[in-house]
């Protein structure tokens, strides 16, 4: 099995120790694991979407990794390692198997579970959980984080959370979080005037975003611990485009007073505001570097709207995309090798990644409307808003192995400008 | 008879401070009445009747092509017939607000926004208007037609006049 595994990823990542640092994107559909997700034992609940079963299928699905194995056709499908027919499910091509027991009473859920190697015969993980019986999903999404690490050697962030827009009527608008696959759906905010511009502090602690509430455009940041929220930027003109610095104790935002679009850097509370940098242009939609050294930001300077870069302590600015005439909407994956953005393909706004070193750019999804991607907290997935034709927006995410796209799952209202929270949320 | 006007001043005195509410209620017929007449003059010393008629200065919306912000040359005639207005009124203000179709990123919509109000005020101000009396604001693409297609678009790529006194 090892075997296996180390030639797949060596195809496409560079394996020291146990981590996948992914330092290439050579692209075109990535040879997945093929893993049967069995029905756990006594697993009766009703809503059949929090079966544990089901929660960890939609997680190893989504995360591009895997190609989940439909057993919807088998009599005899085992629930304990002795029941495992091993020809049989290496017939169907199962690479693993994951196999598990509940046991539900009126407040707990205890679940046990095991990862099986198929070919080598072989457990290679069998552990269990317990909670209240509201915790199922989070159950879920705990073992399908192990048997991501088993596999890939980079953490889960099934177990995370994210944030974006719900715009209602047209004229309600609400800030949500959810579990990062759209359920256990709350709002933070609610306004009659638009929000845009989500951006979860990397400490986990807070949400920052821009509300027309003012009759234009200022910066709030919503603490997510007591509920309070501050108004940080409220100068004449707009205020948008908050960004965290990586410590979470500054913010990149734009101002434009009476002119363009210009970027600046304050305190997270709205002290010690100073300019950034000076330019007859557009500047806007800055982002930190993770190691706080530069800020990316889309600037009009060369004609149309394109993405750079400047060093903080240098003040030397670089151009970053060149490809296509419109890259917009900037983010870096955690180790800051990736460069996510939106570029303007012949009149199709797609989700575009380019490799900071070798500058290679890939297109990982095919427009029309795609709008302000944000890389998951481990940088293996990309959540972007989409519009199909004749449809409302919606979020989904994008693997950068094999390009899986996966929908999240919320109700028909139009949702977009999407945040992640940190992995350690 | 000096004696009396005292003691009638000193009713009036005592008067106008048990009655509060009376004067209260008074003022707002007062400050209407003072408003009305401000109306007035507002109306002759604004041209607010050449602003509600003039074929020019009615027209409030300046169309832009797809990532552009340059005012076009058919929209002149009328970014100039308000600059003229602003400059021939100084107390005139007015708010240039900016928009962009639903296309791309919200943040560069708002930018695009700001940046075809700035530009419709650089015309205004090569023609006379004062930069005080124009705040230029930008709603990016929040306000726009989300589902246009193709030159429906057009529609949400403008700048809007509006006047405060309206």
């Amino acid at each position: 099995m090892k075997k296996i595994i180390y030639l797949f990823f060596a195809l496409f990542y560079f394996i020291p120790l146990h981590a996948i640092e992914v330092i290439d994107i050579l692209g075109g559909k990535a040879n997945e694991l093929s893993v049967a997700v069995i029905p756990f034992q006594d697993d009766l609940i009703e809503n059949e979407k929090n079966q544990i079963h089901n929660v960890i299928k939609s997680d190893l699905s989504r995360s591009g990794f895997f190609r989940v194995i439909d057993t919807g056709g088998v009599n005899k499908l085992p629930t304990s390692v002795n029941d495992v027919d091993y020809s049989f499910w290496s017939g169907l091509q199962a690479e693993l198997l994951v196999i598990g027991r509940v046991q539900r009473s009126d407040e707990q859920i205890k679940v046990v579970y095991e990862l099986i190697d198929v070919f080598k015969e072989k457990m290679m993980v069998s552990s269990e959980y317990s909670g209240n019986t509201k915790q199922d999903r989070q159950i879920g999404h705990q073992i399908s984080n192990v048997i991501y690490e088993k596999i890939t050697g980079s953490q889960g962030v099934f177990h995370t959370k994210i944030g974006f827009v719900q715009k209602i009527n047209n004229n309600k608008y609400h800030l949500n979080i959810s579990d990062m696959d759209g359920f256990n759906k709350k709002a933070i905010v609610t306004s009659t005037q638009p929000i845009i511009s989500t951006r979860w502090s990397p400490d986990g602690e807070k949400i920052a975003y821009v509300s027309f509430e003012k009759k234009k455009p200022v910066i709030y940041v919503q603490n997510l611990r007591n509920g309070e929220r501050k108004l940080v930027a409220n100068f004449k003109g707009n205020n948008s485009a908050p960004a965290w610095s990586p410590d979470s104790k500054q913010l990149a935002i734009v101002l434009t007073y009476n002119a363009f679009s210009q970027i600046y850097v304050m305190d997270a509370d709205g002290k010690n505001i100073k300019r950034l940098m000076r330019s007859r242009s557009i500047d806007t939609e800055p982002t930190w570097a993770p190691d706080g050294k530069s800020i990316y930001f889309v600037s009009d300077r060369g004609g149309g709207p394109q993405i750079y870069k400047i060093d903080l302590a240098t003040e030397q600015i670089r151009r970053v995309t060149f490809e296509g005439k419109y890259n917009v909407s900037p983010q870096l994956s955690p180790d800051g090798k990736l460069l996510t953005f939106i570029t303007n393909d012949n009149g199709f706004f797609k989700v575009g990644v380019q490799n900071l070193i070798s500058n290679q750019v890939m297109k990982l999804t095919q427009g029309r409307n795609d709008e302000a991607p944000v890389f998951s907290p481990n940088g293996h997935m990309v959540l972007y808003t989409h519009k199909d034709s004749e449809k409302e927006t919606t979020l989904s995410t994008v693997s950068l192995n094999g390009f899986k796209q996966q929908v999240i799952n919320l109700d028909s209202s139009k949702n977009y400008e999407a945040t992640w929270s940190p992995i350690d949320f | 008879m000096k004696k009396l006007v005292f003691a009638g001043l000193t009713l009036a005195l005592l008067a106008g401070c048990s009655s509060t509410p009376l004067n209260d209620a008074d003022a707002p017929s007062d400050a209407k009445a003072g408003k009305a007449s401000e109306a007035v003059d507002q109306t002759s010393e604004l041209g607010l009747d050449k602003l509600r008629s003039d074929s020019l200065l009615t027209q409030r919306s300046i169309y832009f092509d797809f990532d552009k912000f340059e005012v076009k040359s058919e929209y002149l005639d009328i970014v100039n017939a308000h600059a003229q207005y602003a400059a021939d009124h100084p107390g005139v203000k007015m708010t240039l607000k900016g928009h962009a179709d639903y296309r791309g990123s919200h943040e560069y919509n708002l930018s695009l926004g700001q940046k075809r109000s700035v530009s419709v005020k650089d015309v205004m101000n090569t023609s006379g208007a004062n930069d005080s009396q124009i705040e230029t604001v930008s709603y990016g693409e929040e306000e726009s037609n989300q589902n246009c297609q193709g030159n429906e678009c057009g529609q949400d790529r403008r700048v809007d006049i509006s006047y405060e006194v309206e």
